[in-house]
């Protein structure tokens, strides 16, 4: 019977059930794959953000000694980073089923395209 | 009847209880085989990208139109400020993830902790914005004085009332757990509002570099 048991703990491991009681490992949320990241983990994430922020803010201070496009690109790469990190850590799109994944990115990359061509017709870049 | 020989360490039967996300999930009985509410909440997510695209797009087209009235950006933005109300809040998306951690650990007591820091992250960034929207208008920039005023009131404004929205949401959740109405097995309601939370969170970051950050 302890293959029983085996398969009690197997099913568990697949998501269906998980031990009771406060010390239980993350449960998994509907929609997602894998378990969430860790406490320690999502500290870890913060402390990068705060430190890409405060480049940002000492970047966004340059002006003048280095070049405005090298700026603006620097300036964007450093958001990008930031949203991907806190799209994929915190709001768990690296865990859960690549469906909601592919939806924000539709949203994202749809929202940058259409208005980066409304704003090239109205010659805002140049 | 057949005995049960367990093996010490290993679980037994007893020690194992069924999850809201487990086989027998309702997030498998829908037509999508997905959560309705989390699939709602990306969907919307996703559809507020465009709303706010469209309110920074305008804001780019408009901020450095010639012969406009009042004071410039750069004489207003006080970006040591900013930057300051714009740690807070992403600070606030850390606490919300420690709220969210908690809860699914069963841990209420850090999990009320963790969702109220938040909300007082959130509203300290919206008492912020109040304050720079206050000094602003101080030095002649109101929201009829130029097409920049307008677009940057109606962008950072729009801004603001999502975090309002969002502030209200935690605290009702806060509320209720208080009721001992919240338990580990509504984690997903938690990470619904945390979801919202943390989109204001990355739109934030957009603004703050492109309106903000970069220069003329």
């Amino acid at each position: 019977m302890s293959d029983s048991i085996s398969e009690a703990v197997l099913e568990r491991a697949e998501g269906g059930l998980v031990p009771a009681g406060d010390a239980a490992p993350a449960r998994l949320l509907p929609g997602e794959t894998r378990p969430h990241p860790t406490p320690r983990q999502y500290v870890m994430i913060a402390a990068i953000l705060v430190v890409i922020t405060a480049i940002e803010i000492g970047v966004s201070y340059l002006g003048g000694d280095i070049p405005n496009g090298l700026i603006v690109t620097l300036l964007l790469v450093m958001a990008l980073t930031k949203f991907v990190l806190v799209a994929s850590w915190f709001m768990h799109l690296r865990t859960d089923k690549p469906v909601f994944r592919r939806f924000f990115t539709v949203g994202v990359c749809g929202a940058v395209l259409l208005f980066l061509v409304v704003l090239t017709t109205l010659h805002v870049f140049q | 009847m057949a005995t049960i020989e367990q093996n010490p360490g290993e679980l037994s039967a007893v020690d194992l209880v069924p999850t809201r996300s487990g086989h027998d999930s309702h997030e498998h009985e829908t037509p999508t085989g997905l959560a309705n509410t989390k699939l709602a909440m990306w969907l919307f997510l996703s559809s507020d990208c465009l709303f706010f695209g469209a309110f920074i797009a305008t804001f780019l087209l408009y901020k450095d139109r010639s012969g406009q009235v009042g004071p410039t950006p750069k004489e207003l933005f006080n970006i040591p400020f900013t930057s300051a109300t714009s740690f807070i809040l992403l600070m606030s998306s850390l606490t919300m993830v420690l709220a969210l951690a908690a809860i699914q650990r069963g841990d209420l007591r850090r999990f009320r902790v963790w969702l109220l820091a938040t909300a007082l992250f959130g509203a300290t960034f919206v008492g912020g914005q109040i304050f720079e929207f206050t000094e602003f208008t101080r030095h002649g920039l109101n929201v009829d004085t130029s097409v920049f005023g307008s677009s940057f009131y109606i962008l950072t404004g729009l801004h603001g009332a999502h975090v309002i929205i969002g502030i209200v949401w935690l605290l009702s959740l806060w509320g209720l757990s208080m009721q001992n109405q919240l338990t580990s097995a509504d984690a997903e309601k938690i990470e619904i509002a945390g979801l919202y939370w943390h989109f204001v969170d990355v739109v934030w970051i957009v603004i703050f570099t492109v309106i903000y950050l970069i220069p003329k």
